[in-house]
């Protein structure tokens, strides 16, 4: 791979900054409604409502928890991608998948398991613990794609030449992963400043929660429309952050350069402490929230209470996860390309947009939406459809990000030659972009299916009335502090996550291998 | 390179989402013909009490659950054009909200005469469906009785600095104003800000009485019925915790109920009306108390689940006093709890 010099790159055609212009306009409602009814409260309510401690003590623990999780699961995510992909570690297949597992599991489910622990981790260092477990897989993935991609030529280069091992990783691959860890690290930035479900079972405060005990107090969503107002500039520099880190550099090409097997480096007597701490890990992240979910199914008075749900509840996560899967990668596509593979103020919005709105709760983005669609088309309230446009929102970064990851392999001459051979700018994307893209778009598709399938707030305000998925009915007994009935919701959430999370790792994994 | 299937895989990929989009928009569920309820109540609790309604009237009932405040929330943003019918709710500040921006009908003054008139709002645009009563929830191995507190006001004070949880939700409200009622402004802001200072916030009720239970914490601001479902699910007898209730009419005592209204934009006003009248019912409230650790509305009747009497408990302010509690918002945001 060669550092290329940035080329002057080409405007989108028309086709794709109309097919750029549905999900910016789905992504800018939020923002609008958010707008709207911040500034009803008038420039003296803003002040009397944002500059008070209460505010301050928010941001505070806010940052804490997005900055502390975001470096400590990009650290444990370094280190073991390192562990799997560089080291003679035994087993190394066995605990990449093991290093995945936790995404099986929704971080509301593992939040109650670590609380019920005790006080300890119903703090702040409690929330970054939970939460730090939850993102390591988010980052852990696409490093190790990146890793598995580079030449291992430079780092031999750099040893001959005298340089240690520490020093060879700092100057040789650490430059060559940070568009894939700089990436997933933002994303799990920006996931963290919007995380509620989780903290719902701690006493942590943080944007999120005021968000929600404003709705619960006041009745009043000016007030809740500032403080997430406030949350979108903080997500603003995450989102923009993300960009300047992957414009960096350019890393498509089109051989894949000699494609030697690395040597490993021998672990020697280090193996038995390393993989302590891959056991160590698995059972933090996985085995604590799984003997839990045990535990409540022995343990709880209502067990075996409405099982003649599971299967239906199956059925609609599945029947609204995979289409709702499908269509945000459709809407992520255009985003993508527009800004890999040419240039404009307009198509680096539209493409940042949604992480910005990505920070937002729930809520709020179901609000906007029963606004729009009331006022504007009441044929499509609280039809299937409408909870699908809306997911679009609420996940399209995530699919962008996997996208993203493909898109950047892929070199933007192969249109460029297209176009010289007589095909149109849309047959040059259909016939040679687009499948060059599959990997990344198979990755969305598993990652955003696996987050709706979790999605609770937007599906019991919007889907059609008596639908109930996984996570409905686990919300629905948890509340009623069922836990035995709850259970086999939450493990069949757990069970059925595991398809999208091993298509997920394995796409992720082959990212570079499969063209 | 492996186009062609890749090809045929995405054109494949997209006619799936398109149809499955079209399926979305024409799989509309039909709720013309029945009542549209929104739902914040425990569902177990509605869904025995729409299965009574349905089979007394023929009526058909069709169900949004989700938090009240939500609910709520999503009611006031569709205005006129709500397609819900009636809203029950768990509590009765957020149905309040709804009658402070006009959106409720006129309940048949024929059904809020079945309950006294303290359960129901003072302009008969909702109704109280079951009561609970704001307790303490306490660890026995960590406080005696007899040590309790006698007074909600020493919550906020530093004797009992450190012994104590309580919950900004459900129910918290509803105390900040029994004791602007009963105190005056001034203590119940410098109770909140003692409140603040010597007790810990939690998340939510159900995780506070949990913390109790554990031993993480001596006692709790809560209601009562979140120790009943903990108990259904763990068994009273092996329970750590137990429920108190102040002495006399102090102004911790209250009763806090669910409450139900319909919606002045119903297109089905008078199935509504039936829907209500039948919640205060004797068919009706039994459905309701024999799924949760509520008291009824209606007198007569006798909860399953070994309630203590209500003989004693003296509460000075009902909940058509309080509204939709939007003084407590200001006082609380003062001393600097939201």
């Amino acid at each position: 791979m060669t550092a290329w010099a940035r080329r002057r790159l080409a405007l989108p055609p028309a086709w794709l900054v109309l097919a750029s212009i549905v999900p910016f306009a789905l992504v800018a409602l939020p923002i609008l409604y958010v707008m709207v009814q911040g500034f009803e409260a008038g420039i003296s309510g803003i002040l009397e409502n944002l500059v008070r401690p209460y505010t301050l003590n928010l941001l505070l623990n806010t940052l804490t928890i997005a900055v502390s999780v975001t470096i400590l699961a990009s650290l444990i995510a370094v280190a073991a991608a390192w562990g799997t992909e560089r080291c003679d570690l035994p087993g190394r297949r066995w605990w990449r998948l093991t290093v995945a597992l936790p995404l099986a599991i929704p971080a509301y489910v593992s939040s109650f398991a670590w609380s019920s622990l005790g006080p300890w981790f119903q703090e702040i260092q409690g929330a970054i613990l939970i939460l730090t477990f939850y993102s390591v897989p988010l980052v852990y993935l696409p490093v190790v794609a990146a890793l598995r991609s580079l030449d291992p030529n430079f780092e031999d280069v750099a040893r001959s030449l005298g340089h240690s091992r520490w020093r060879t990783f700092r100057r040789v691959v650490l430059p060559q992963i940070a568009p894939a860890l700089g990436g997933s690290a933002l994303l799990v930035a920006a996931h963290m400043l919007a995380e509620f479900g989780a903290l719902s079972f701690l006493r942590v405060e943080t944007f999120t929660t005021a968000i929600f005990d404003q709705y619960t107090a006041e009745f009043n969503n000016q007030a809740a429309a500032l403080l997430s107002g406030v949350l979108m500039l903080i997500c603003l520099p995450v989102a923009f952050a993300e960009a300047r880190l992957r414009n960096r550099r350019r890393v498509a090409r089109i051989a894949r350069g000699s494609a030697r097997a690395i040597v490993p480096i021998a672990l020697g007597r280090l193996t038995p402490f390393v993989m302590l701490g891959f056991v160590a890990l698995t059972i933090l992240s996985f085995g604590v929230p799984a003997v839990t979910l045990c535990f409540w199914v022995v343990e709880g008075h209502s067990a075996g209470q409405g099982l003649e749900r599971v299967l239906p509840a199956l059925g609609n996560s599945i029947g609204y996860a995979l289409p709702g899967a499908a269509l945000t990668t459709i809407a992520a596509i255009p985003l993508v390309i527009a800004t890999t593979h040419f240039r404009g103020r307009f198509a680096m919005l539209c493409d940042r947009l949604p992480y910005i709105v990505h920070g937002l709760p729930g809520i709020v983005v179901a609000l906007a939406a029963v606004a729009a669609a009331i006022g504007f088309l009441p044929a499509v309230y609280q039809t299937t459809g409408l909870v699908l446009l809306v997911y679009i929102v609420l996940f399209l970064p995530l699919a962008q990000s996997s996208v993203r990851a493909s898109a950047e392999l892929v070199p933007r001459e192969l249109s460029d030659v297209a176009r010289s051979l007589g095909k149109s700018p849309f047959q040059a994307f259909w016939l040679t972009t687009l499948p060059n893209l599959l990997p990344g778009i198979g990755a969305a598709l598993a990652l955003t299916a696996l987050q709706l399938m979790r999605e609770l707030t937007a599906t019991l305000l919007l889907a059609p009335a008596g639908v109930v998925t996984l996570a409905t009915e686990f919300w629905n007994y948890t509340s009623d502090r069922a836990y035995g009935a709850a259970a086999p919701f939450a493990a069949m959430l757990v069970l059925i996550s595991g398809i999208p999370v091993y298509v997920f790792t394995l796409r992720t994994l082959r990212l570079n291998d499969a063209r | 390179m492996t186009g062609i299937n890749r090809r045929t895989v995405l054109q494949g990929g997209v006619a799936l989402a398109g149809a499955a989009m079209f399926g979305g928009l024409a799989g509309r569920a039909k709720a013309a013909t029945g009542l549209t309820l929104y739902n914040g109540q425990h569902r177990a609790t509605t869904e025995a009490l729409v299965a009574a309604f349905t089979k007394a009237t023929g009526i058909d009932v069709t169900m949004r659950n989700a938090e009240s405040p939500e609910l709520a929330a999503q009611i006031a943003e569709e205005g006129a054009r709500s397609p819900a019918d009636v809203f029950f709710s768990e509590q009765s500040p957020p149905i309040a909200s709804l009658q402070e921006k006009g959106l409720l009908g006129q309940i048949d003054p024929a059904t809020l005469a079945l309950i006294p008139a303290k359960f129901n709002a003072k302009d008969g645009t909702w109704l109280g469906a079951t009561v609970r009563t704001r307790v303490v929830t306490y660890n026995k191995k960590m406080i005696a009785p007899a040590d309790m507190p006698k007074s909600i006001m020493d919550f906020g004070t530093a004797a009992l600095a450190g012994k104590f949880g309580y919950v900004k939700q459900d129910g918290f409200q509803e105390q900040v104003m029994s004791i602007v009622h009963i105190k005056g402004r001034d203590a119940a802001l410098a109770w909140l800000k003692g409140l603040k200072q010597y007790g810990r916030s939690y998340n939510g009720n159900r995780i506070a009485s949990t913390a109790v239970e554990n031993g993480e914490i001596a006692m709790a601001l809560s209601n009562n019925y979140y120790w009943y479902s903990l108990a259904k699910e763990k068994g009273a007898e092996t329970l750590n915790s137990a429920l108190y209730s102040f002495p006399g009419d102090d102004a911790g005592n209250i009763f806090n109920v669910s409450a139900a209204g319909m919606l002045k934009s119903s297109r089905n006003q008078a199935a509504a009306q039936k829907f209500l009248a039948f919640m205060l019912s004797k068919a009706g409230q039994q459905a309701m108390i024999d799924t949760t650790a509520e008291y009824p509305v209606l007198a007569g009747l006798t909860s399953p689940y070994n309630l203590p009497s209500l003989a004693g408990f003296t509460a000075p302010v009902s909940p058509a006093d309080m509204g939709s509690a939007s003084d407590a918002y200001a006082l609380e945001r003062e001393a600097g709890l939201i």
